[in-house]
């Protein structure tokens, strides 16, 4: 019936079909969600998962005491949580200062536009790549295995998983400084360190303090944490309680937690946009 | 002879509230750093001590390779953790940004609720979640995932909003002005704006989540940590090195499996 | 005065960028040089003061030798010698002060220059400096917070900051707009004018050319082809400069 009535009677009769790479590109992305939904099917079922009713007795002995914990806290236990939290705020403090001191000058090594081209660049960049790839909770174990539990030891892994993360960032914000400012001091007569102060450092300054800042935010959210395994910090009387299923106190050094990180990255972020 | 400058005496003033900032500003930098040493008990000694002991104590740790078969099963469970809880708070994440992108929600209480809650559930570090649902969802991968999921979902979520609200407004426009609603305006006007952007934050946020799956087991939610854990408490140190080694391939082979996939995005 | 001698310059790349450039410039004249990009221009300015420096012959500068100088003396001769660049070249987030001090780096001791610690005669002449290009207002404002034309009048005065006897000019009005350009180049002549300074100044534009210089010296692939007065400089000598009829090029007439 529709073959013989005219093509333009019928708008669906005259539809072109797509060209072949754009058909290609639509099997290939089915494709890719077919296989992800799959996986993760596979997944789900080889995953060695607890029974129902253990996750039901689970949610009902514990969740329901630490949800009733956020609306009626345990105040007694605030100075506690206030004290661990304000150690925990000065452990990010250091670390961060660590990381970003010894970052400095290992970061214009790694820039390869600056000393020794790629000679540097290369080796540096690796192992700073390779330093971020350690969390540092893990460093944190072995500080603690090393030198003992305690604070230090947390200061030290955050300072060097931070040397890592703002030594790859540092070098790419110099190697994407504005080269033209360099040969504006070279041509008035200064040489190599008097370029360095007068241009570069000029240049990267504003951004080096906005990434240290911004690795602050999460080295504060990491150092809550390193007290799980006992390197300092408000981690700690937090693990404690939970292995006793005292909820109620959980949620009193959760509440504090969350104040603290919020209200400091909202502070941070505020520098941070003026610095820029 | 070249001209000499002018009576220095006209020489303007720096205007005095720069200075003033600058010397505030270092000034309390410098204190909050003193505070903080003092506090903690931290000196710039235990810097190089504690760099000694980490080096003589990393020299000790010869990786003991006959553990290697042990390692690939809850290394399998590793990244089935980190794959599930990033599927998982993607899902979750897709609805829930744009609840919280001021362009596709003009309902004040509803973006001011559900920014404030993915605010708060930022501000939990994945680790944290699993210390608090490894009690309570039973020691296991469970917890891991559950971690992860809530995790990622506020990471997404957050990132996703920012993108979604520096879209064009132009194809919105164009989009509600044939008539259609919320909903299609962000099927046809926004989704493809946005869904490169994304995709490359998902395969982010699943690096992170490996580089946390591999540590959440310290708390007995699951996975290769677990196992660390408990070769370190028996002092096993050469099967400590096999697993520590084993993460870093792992966590870098994840990371430039994602640098490749989100190459081919653009 | 400054002498180029059988200059001759070729990038590591092979490209050779100047094929024997011999040119004499008296004390005190205003050249402008002009050419399609890649004809020179900018290499040539830049043997001067060794920023490239040359593969074979030499430059002089009244009786001394650029080629012959080591380290410290080629720092001094440069101290001697302002600059002037097409994108400005100014440390953005630095004060306009800032950006001007940086003129007396070559003439304070390395210590103070390192900590910035200028004397009140270094600091008068900033000031005095930035006075003559018609800003002083603007010393403690950032830099990226000026106009184009106000930033290209602090790249001046960080270079008269240094009391040159030489300037270069490397296409400095390349990113202004037509009247700023006019203005920046009056302020340029009119300094070298004042104080006497031998100046170089690259150019796109032929009709800015013809306004300002007092000799006017052509370049194609890396030799001259030109050097006369702005008169001799006809149409004709314009095409045989750029190899092809000038009307059909506007852009090169930058009319106002």
């Amino acid at each position: 019936m529709r073959d013989a009535a005219p093509a333009n009677a019928s708008p669906a009769a005259s539809v072109p079909t797509p060209p072949p790479q754009v058909r290609r590109a639509n099997v290939a992305r089915a494709g890719l969600v077919v296989t992800i939904l799959l996986l993760a099917v596979v997944t789900v079922i080889t995953l060695d998962l607890p029974s129902l009713e253990r996750v039901a007795r689970g949610l009902k002995n514990n969740a329901v005491p630490l949800l009733r914990g956020f609306v009626q806290p345990r105040w007694e236990i605030a100075p506690l949580a206030f004290s661990s939290m304000a150690e925990t705020f000065f452990m990010a403090v250091i670390g961060t200062t660590i990381g970003a001191i010894l970052a400095f000058p290992l970061s214009f090594l790694a820039a390869g536009n600056l000393l020794g081209g790629t000679r540097f660049a290369v080796p540096g960049k690796t192992v700073l790549v390779a330093i971020r790839t350690f969390p540092e909770i893990l460093l944190a174990i072995i500080f603690v295995a090393a030198t003992g539990p305690g604070p230090t030891a947390g200061i030290m892994a955050m300072g060097i998983h931070s040397i890592g993360f703002l030594g790859k960032i540092f070098a790419d914000v110099i190697e994407g400084i504005d080269p033209g400012p360099n040969e504006a001091i070279r041509a008035a007569g200064g040489g190599a360190l008097l370029v360095f102060v007068w241009s570069v450092v000029p240049q990267v300054l504003p951004e080096f303090a906005s990434n240290v800042l911004y690795r602050f935010e999460i080295n504060l959210r990491a150092a809550t944490v390193l007290g799980l395994v006992g390197a300092g910090g408000i981690g700690l009387p937090l693990i404690q309680r939970l292995q006793f299923r005292r909820w109620e106190e959980v949620s009193m050094l959760l509440i504090v937690i969350v104040a603290f990180v919020i209200v400091v990255d909202a502070l941070s972020g505020r520098i941070r946009r003026r610095l820029v | 002879m070249l001209p000499e400058p002018a009576a220095t005496s006209q020489i303007p003033e720096r205007p005095a509230g720069q200075r003033k900032v600058a010397a505030a500003t270092l000034a309390t930098f410098v204190a909050l750093f003193l505070v903080s040493a003092w506090q903690t008990g931290f000196s710039v000694g235990d810097l190089a001590t504690g760099t000694g002991d980490f080096f003589r104590f990393f020299g000790r740790m010869v990786p003991d390779w006959s553990y290697l078969p042990k390692v690939w099963g809850p290394i399998l469970e590793t990244i089935q953790i980190a794959y599930l809880g990033t599927l998982f708070g993607t899902a979750l994440a897709l609805p829930l940004l744009f609840l919280a992108s001021a362009n596709t929600t003009t309902d004040r209480v509803t973006l001011a609720v559900s920014r404030s809650v993915l605010t708060v559930l930022r501000s939990i570090p994945d680790l944290l979640y699993a210390a608090l649902l490894a009690p309570i969802l039973a020691i296991g991968p469970l917890p891991g995932v559950v971690a992860l999921t809530l995790f990622s979902m506020a990471v997404l979520a957050k990132l996703g909003s920012e993108t979604v609200e520096a879209a064009d407004p132009g194809p919105m426009e164009a989009v509600r002005a044939t008539g259609a609603g919320r909903n299609r305006v962000i099927v046809y006007a926004v989704v493809p704006q946005v869904a490169a952007t994304m995709t490359s934050y998902i395969l982010y946020v699943f690096e992170i989540n490996v580089r946390a799956s591999v540590i959440i087991g310290l708390v007995g939610a699951g996975g290769i940590g677990q196992d660390l854990l408990a070769r370190l408490n028996f002092f096993a140190y050469g099967d400590v090195s096999t697993i520590i080694v084993v993460i870093f391939v792992l966590v870098l082979a994840i990371d430039a499996l994602s640098v490749w996939a989100r190459s081919k995005l653009i | 005065m400054i002498e180029f001698r059988d200059l001759e310059v070729t990038y590591p790349n092979g490209f050779k960028a100047l094929k024997g450039i011999d040119l004499t410039i008296p004390k005190g004249q205003f050249v402008v040089i002009v050419g399609l990009s890649g004809a020179g221009k900018s290499t040539l300015i830049r043997t001067v003061n060794h920023l490239v420096p040359p593969s074979k012959g030499d430059v002089v500068i009244d009786g001394r030798s650029v080629g012959g100088a080591n380290r410290s003396e080629l720092r001094r001769i440069r101290s001697k010698i302002g600059m002037i660049f097409q994108t400005f070249n100014l440390v953005k987030r630095s004060s306009v002060l800032r950006n001007v001090l940086a003129g007396r780096l070559g003439h304070v001791s390395p210590l103070r220059g390192l900590l910035g610690l200028f004397s009140k005669h270094d600091l008068g002449l900033a000031h005095e400096s930035l006075r003559r290009v018609g800003i002083p207002e603007k010393a403690w404002q950032r830099a990226d917070a000026l106009s184009g034309g106000q930033q290209q009048r602090v790249g001046i005065a960080r270079a008269l900051a240094q009391q040159p006897e030489v300037m270069l000019a490397d296409e400095p009005v390349a990113s202004l707009d037509p009247p700023t350009s006019h203005a920046v180049m009056s302020d340029l002549k009119r300094i070298s004018r004042e104080d006497g300074i031998t100046t170089l100044v690259n150019l796109h534009f032929i009709d800015m050319a013809r306004e300002y210089a007092d000799r006017i010296v052509g370049m194609r692939d890396g030799v001259i082809v030109f050097d006369g007065t702005p008169d001799e400089a006809t149409d004709q000598a314009f095409e045989d400069i750029y190899g092809r009829p000038i009307d059909e090029e506007k852009d090169l007439r930058g009319a106002a």
